[in-house]
């Protein structure tokens, strides 16, 4: 029953102090509100006796004074502290739930959804957090006020007439426990409900120009309905049972009461007990009821905390799918990047998404990587990421070090990644560029920004570097957002630069300014460069080509061409489409001649 | 109309379900005020009730008790036309049953017994008779006629109890289901609007927010419904009945504490001062920490690839720290309110009713009424707990207020109602006429585009990032309208078309394509019914996607993850190429569509183009100027202007813009 609270001892633990002034404070002032009525009817005894004195009215109104102020700090201190329990326990969970997001690799983000996570970071932590304020304040104010009743029912009526009216008790614990376990299921079946709904509100907001372009608002709004209605139905469902404490326990202390009385006569008729105390006895029946009530309500609140922690602890427990090395190997640059037998299968997958692949960098060349849409560029790039667990057959080494001995710190200190899909934040295009170096100067950032080609329109801008982009700012075009993206990573100056088709929406002129930048800044580090325009790595060191996770052909450029096989057939293709894009007239001819022969 | 009173509003559209529960809520209070009521008479009638004159009966008959040989019962269980016999009367004295001879009369005090002799005071006579005590089994045996008499009130009562446990179920399950239903109809309402408000509109907010305002925002209002309405509603009931009350005890009392009344108001003012703006930014907070989320998580790969975890993490920790905050002031404005300060006023109230009845007490003596003042305290007692219950509820409604608040607020944004209904299938004859356009009213991005597309031409536009081409493909589908000059479509002009319909012969592919969750296949089709699962093969094998897709193992039907990220960017367009294939528009733009498509692929797609395109207008937006090289018109753009227009041949032969562009990008001049 209260097992939520068993799962957050380390809180309340940890919080002991906080906790200990807000219960002591809250039974203290339990007995310090007795007095103002006892005051009040020794005032009003003394006057029907007619021994009032001013002395002793001015005394009584000055305790009463007193006891308000006390109360009042008391009853101040008693929630601020325990509330701000609350408030507390939301804002630790809160943030390491955020933390624990933060290490997640993408396996787990396939597996989860973003609105749902979204739901667990704020609805969810309410839920929790009203069972360390509200549960808490339940439990105790409830079980000290009723456990008062009983031993005062028990010494001053009769112990037996208590025991025996507490016969339904185990039927209110059986019951209740009943309840709580099917609220508990219920909730979270409500809550994953809500989660479901978030995630649907976010997807359609994300893809409204495709929605509208396609006129699905209706059947958008239709679908919407079907999971707002799913969210009733579950919370129809948790309502039903949630109904039932009030109820319930209502009829159970109904029996008490009966029970209570029935007895209670019979011992007066018995001439046991007297009937001043069987009257006692009915007044104090009546005064367990609220605490009986707010148990019911106690095991409502804690099993829908309950429910929402397992949800919350169900990300928590999550184990981060790539592990960081306990005991990393120090490395200090990246001299040989090695592929080694690699064959690699996404952790959702059926089948192996890269075979058998050897592949050898040194530091300072430059790897090209080709191949048809879905051949398993990007998935042979995303190796150096370590976004996976280290692949079942072959390994990746750096300088011989297989890739998950090393710390992340270390491998994604060498790296600047530019993604397919150009993803800034929405900040400032400074901050954005700014975002692998905090520090860097604004000389750096304006450098950076040029050598991704982005001065041109960064004078374009009329707030220039602090013009805000992404949501909040203006819509940049594809080509805009992947340069921005490129200078990121450039500004970082990485020993290792990870290009995954990341200047697709540049044209092929700009492209080749930027590709003419990156090789000569980058003289003696490494290149990793995945594209469909193969202008862009014909002056690589090796390239590959990939078909279906294979390498199916490999080496210079001049080699491939040789080779006549799909290389050969693109480059062709592309060439008679763009042209050969810096060598000039010159060289276009030539080649086309030579290829020609 | 303030929040409030809208709030209410929606609650009406389930008045007959919550009068429904109120009425329930009152028959099960009634019931509840009812039973002590019943225990009270079962203790007074049968129990206490026996200390009182019993008659001799002609013998045995029901509820007759046998004492020393002889029938007795109690008066009042007499028919009227019976003959009362002999009488004794039980007395209770020294917390046990005494019996005299004789009756007693009425309105004695003070009775007690030493030795055989009970004492008791007649007015102000002392009186002494003799009694007997009565044994043990003897009390025992007075008792029994009271036993099925009280078995029937224990029933009643316990009948009484059930009663009021069903409404009460009754009442609660209701109000949470109407709560619900409210929640689901706002929802629906909000989302709705979504659906009407401009494109714009969602450039502007980011989308963790507007989740926010839709699923956090009105689980906010929950309560309002389920405990406050109830709670304020049954609350205000007890203070009218005690205030009733208290009126027929004491006119001049009541009005004192009518007193009670302003301070409650301008509690609630002051308040209100305190906890709104607390609210506000609570929400507005909450909304933040949703964007930020869900910022972080679309952003991830290039967080950890940055090594920026632990920044990210200090912005995240900022923003949860400013919404702790934020909620211990709030905290502390409950705090310092709430019951903790009724306490307080109720303690002000005692004090001085002290001082005034001391005062009356020491200068006006003999003009109090004890008996008025033990019930006033007690009123006054009971007087407090409904304002109490009352004021606990201040919080939440203004929290579901500051909620209601945000949500109406966007359901108040001026949106366009979605308009149903099919539209005749258009030429596609697009003229664009002196158009003016600027996103943000000042900067113009379009400065006088006139152009005119045929049915069935191929229209490209072509220039640098930012030139303006995306800006006329917004503008053609509206989801921006021109500042001025007019777009005709057919001869039309399309402000003149609802957006739905216009739209619903258009088609696009994106350069950011954007899959929903569900299936590549529901991707394509985009689960419209009006699209068969032939057309969406047929789509796919058009635009050459079919073989890639073959390798999967559940095929066209395998599973799409949140934003396709188990698809590759060229995967990924070549879908949304085969959505708009399937969905067979008159006009079909192509916004940097082939971008991450290979160019092997890129030509299957544009030989199922050349098929494709007869029938239609096409659009097509392209930075590589070789796939526009058969249009039939192409624009050039430059900072928001056409600047050089015709077909490839001509532009070439211009040798102006568009020349110098083809020469850059194949190489044969050098920049």
């Amino acid at each position: 029953m209260f097992t939520v609270l068993k799962k957050l001892s380390w809180f309340f633990r940890q919080y002991k102090g906080r906790y200990a002034i807000a219960l002591t404070l809250l039974v203290l002032l339990n007995f310090v509100e007795v007095a103002p009525p006892a005051l009040i009817g020794h005032v009003i005894d003394q006057m029907n006796r007619g021994t009032l004195t001013y002395a002793s009215m001015l005394q009584v109104i000055f305790i009463y004074l007193v006891l308000i102020v006390i109360s009042y700090l008391f009853g101040f201190i008693w929630q601020y502290q325990l509330f701000g329990g609350a408030n507390i326990l939301q804002r630790t969970l809160r943030s390491r739930l955020m933390h624990h997001l933060l290490r997640m690799t993408p396996t787990f983000y396939e597996k989860n959804r973003t609105g749902d996570l979204m739901a667990r970071a704020t609805n969810d932590l309410v839920a929790v957090s009203e069972t360390a304020g509200f549960g808490i304040l339940t439990l105790i104010d409830s079980t000290t006020y009723s456990a008062t009743i009983l031993v005062t029912m028990a010494v001053l009526v009769n112990w037996k007439l208590t025991l025996l009216s507490l016969l339904p008790m185990p039927i209110i614990s059986f019951v209740m426990t009943k309840y709580g376990k099917k609220v508990h299921e219920r909730f979270i079946l409500a809550q994953n409900a809500f989660g479901v709904m978030n995630n649907k509100v976010l997807e359609s907001i994300a893809g409204i120009r495709v929605l509208r372009a396609y006129v699905q608002e209706r059947a958008q709004e239709q679908r919407f309905a079907e999971t707002a209605h799913d969210v009733y139905q579950k919370n129809v469902d948790v309502a039903k049972i949630d109904s039932l404490f009030e109820p319930t326990i209502k009829v159970l202390v109904g029996l008490m009461y009966l029970i209570g009385i029935g007895y209670g006569a019979y011992l007066v008729f018995q001439s046991q007990i007297t009937l001043g105390g069987l009257t006692a006895f009915n007044v104090y029946l009546g005064m367990l009821i609220w605490p009986m009530l707010a148990i019911g309500e106690l095991i409502n609140t804690m099993q829908r905390g309950n429910a929402s922690l397992d949800r919350v602890t169900e990300t928590l427990s999550y184990k981060q799918d790539v592990e960081e090395p306990v005991h990393p190997v120090a490395l200090e640059t990246p001299e040989v990047i090695m592929f080694d037998k690699l064959t690699f299968r996404y952790p959702l997958s059926a089948k192996d998404n890269l075979h058998d692949i050897s592949l050898t960098i040194r530091r300072g060349d430059t790897l090209g990587i080709a191949g048809r849409v879905g051949s398993g560029k990007t998935t042979l790039i995303k190796q150096i990421l370590r976004e996976y667990e280290p692949p079942s057959t072959g390994k990746l080494t750096i300088n011989g070090v297989p890739i998950e001995e090393l710390a992340f710190s270390t491998l994604h200190g060498w790296l600047g990644y530019v993604a397919q899909e150009s993803l800034l934040f929405s900040r400032t295009i400074e901050q954005n560029v700014r975002f692998g170096v905090a520090d860097a100067s604004e000389d750096d950032v304006l450098h950076a920004l040029s050598m991704a080609s982005f001065t041109k329109d960064l004078a374009m801008l009329d707030n220039g570097l602090l013009t805000l982009v992404g949501e909040r700012g203006i819509s940049l075009s594809g080509g805009q957002k992947q340069r921005i993206a490129l200078a990121r990573a450039l500004l970082v100056d990485p020993e290792i630069l990870v290009l995954d088709d990341a200047m697709s929406a540049v044209d092929a002129r700009t492209e080749t300014h930027i590709i003419e930048a990156i090789r000569s800044s980058r003289k003696g580090r490494t290149t990793l460069i995945a594209t469909h325009r193969l202008s862009a790595i014909k002056h690589s060191n090796w390239i590959v080509v990939l078909d279906d996770g294979r390498i199916v052909e490999e080496g210079t450029h001049e080699n491939l061409l040789l080779l006549r096989g799909w290389y050969y057939d693109q480059y062709v293709r592309q060439l008679a489409q763009d042209g050969p894009t810096d060598d000039g007239p010159f060289e276009m001819q030539t080649t086309v001649k030579e290829l020609r022969t | 109309m303030s929040s409030a009173k809208r709030l209410l509003h929606y609650g009406l559209f389930y008045k007959r379900t919550i009068f429904l529960a109120f009425a329930m809520l009152l028959i099960s209070v009634l019931a509840d005020l009812t039973g002590p009521m019943i225990a009270k008479n079962l203790i007074d009638q049968h129990i206490v009730g026996i200390a009182t004159t019993w008659y001799q009966t002609k013998g045995q008959e029901p509820d007759a008790v046998k004492y020393q040989g002889r029938w007795f019962k109690r008066g009042t269980y007499f028919l009227p036309q019976e003959k009362l016999g002999h009488p004794i009367t039980l007395v209770s004295a020294n917390q046990t049953l005494y019996v005299l001879p004789g009756r007693l009369p009425a309105n004695l005090s003070d009775e007690h017994v030493s030795g055989r002799t009970l004492t008791f005071l007649h007015g102000k006579q002392s009186v002494s008779v003799m009694v007997h005590r009565l044994t043990n089994t003897q009390i025992f045996a007075f008792y029994q006629p009271e036993v099925p008499k009280m078995l029937v009130l224990a029933s009643f009562y316990f009948g009484l109890i059930v009663l009021s446990a069903m409404f009460t179920y009754g009442q609660r399950f209701l109000l949470q289901i109407s709560a619900n239903r409210i929640l689901q109809r706002m929802r629906t309402d909000v989302f709705g609007q979504i659906a009407r408000l401009p494109v714009r509109y969602f450039d502007s907010i980011p989308a963790g927010k507007i989740v926010s305002r839709i699923t956090n925002d009105t689980e906010a209002i929950r309560e309002f419904y389920v405990t406050i309405a109830a709670n304020v509603l049954s609350s205000s009931v007890t203070m009218v009945g005690i205030y009733i009350a208290l009126f027929l005890l004491n006119r001049q009392l009541a009005l004192i504490c009518l007193l009670l009344l302003p301070i409650l108001a301008l509690w609630v003012v002051l308040y209100r001062h305190f906890a709104v703006s607390v609210n506000h930014r609570i929400r507005i907070l909450l909304s933040d920490i949703n964007a930020m989320i869900n910022e972080t998580l679309q952003g991830i790969s290039i967080i950890r690839a940055f090594h920026r975890q632990e920044r990210t993490m200090k912005e995240f920790e900022e923003l949860n720290n400013t919404f702790f905050t934020e909620q211990i002031r709030l905290l502390s404005v409950n705090s310092a309110s709430g019951w903790n300060l009724v306490g307080v006023l109720r303690g002000l109230f005692f004090v001085a009713f002290i001082a005034y009845f001391s005062f009356r007490y020491f200068h006006l003596s003999g003009m109090i009424q004890f008996g008025v003042l033990y019930a006033f305290v007690d009123y006054l007692n009971r007087l407090f707990q409904p304002v109490v219950q009352l004021v606990n509820q201040l919080s939440g409604i203004e929290q579901a207020k500051v909620a209601a608040t945000r949500i109406f607020e966007l359901l108040d944004e001026h949106g366009e109602d979605i308009e149903e209904g099919e539209h005749a299938r258009y030429q596609g004859h697009v003229q664009f006429d002196d158009v003016y356009f600027s996103y943000d009213g000042e900067n113009d991005v379009l400065r006088g585009i006139s152009f005119e597309a045929r049915p069935s031409q191929t229209v490209a536009l072509v220039g640098h990032t930012g030139s303006g081409k995306s800006s006329v493909m917004n503008l053609l589908f509206r989801f921006y309208d021109p500042q001025s000059g007019a777009i005709r479509i057919d001869g039309v002009q399309s402000t003149l078309i609802r957006r739905q319909h216009l739209r619903q012969h258009m088609g696009i592919v994106l350069q950011d394509p954007f899959l929903f969750t569900g299936t590549i296949a529901s991707n394509v089709s985009l689960d419209d019914p009006t699209i068969s699962r032939e057309q969406v093969e047929k789509a796919l094998r058009d635009v050459g996607a079919d073989r890639l897709f073959a390798k999967l193992e559940c095929g066209i039907d395998e599973p799409v993850l949140e934003n396709g990220s188990t698809l590759s960017a060229g995967q990924r367009q070549l879908i949304s190429f085969a959505r708009a294939l399937a969905f067979d528009p008159a006009i079909l733009v192509l916004d940097e569509a082939t971008s991450s498509i290979d160019t092997e692929t890129e030509s299957v797609i544009q030989q199922a183009l050349d098929v494709l395109k007869k029938g239609r207008t096409t659009f097509v937006i392209a930075h590589r100027l070789s796939t526009i090289r058969h249009a039939d018109l192409i624009l050039v753009l430059d900072h928001g202007m056409i600047v050089e227009r015709g077909t490839h041949e001509q532009l070439l032969a211009q040798g102006g813009k568009y020349f110098t562009m083809v020469q850059l990008q194949s190489g044969t001049l050098s920049a």
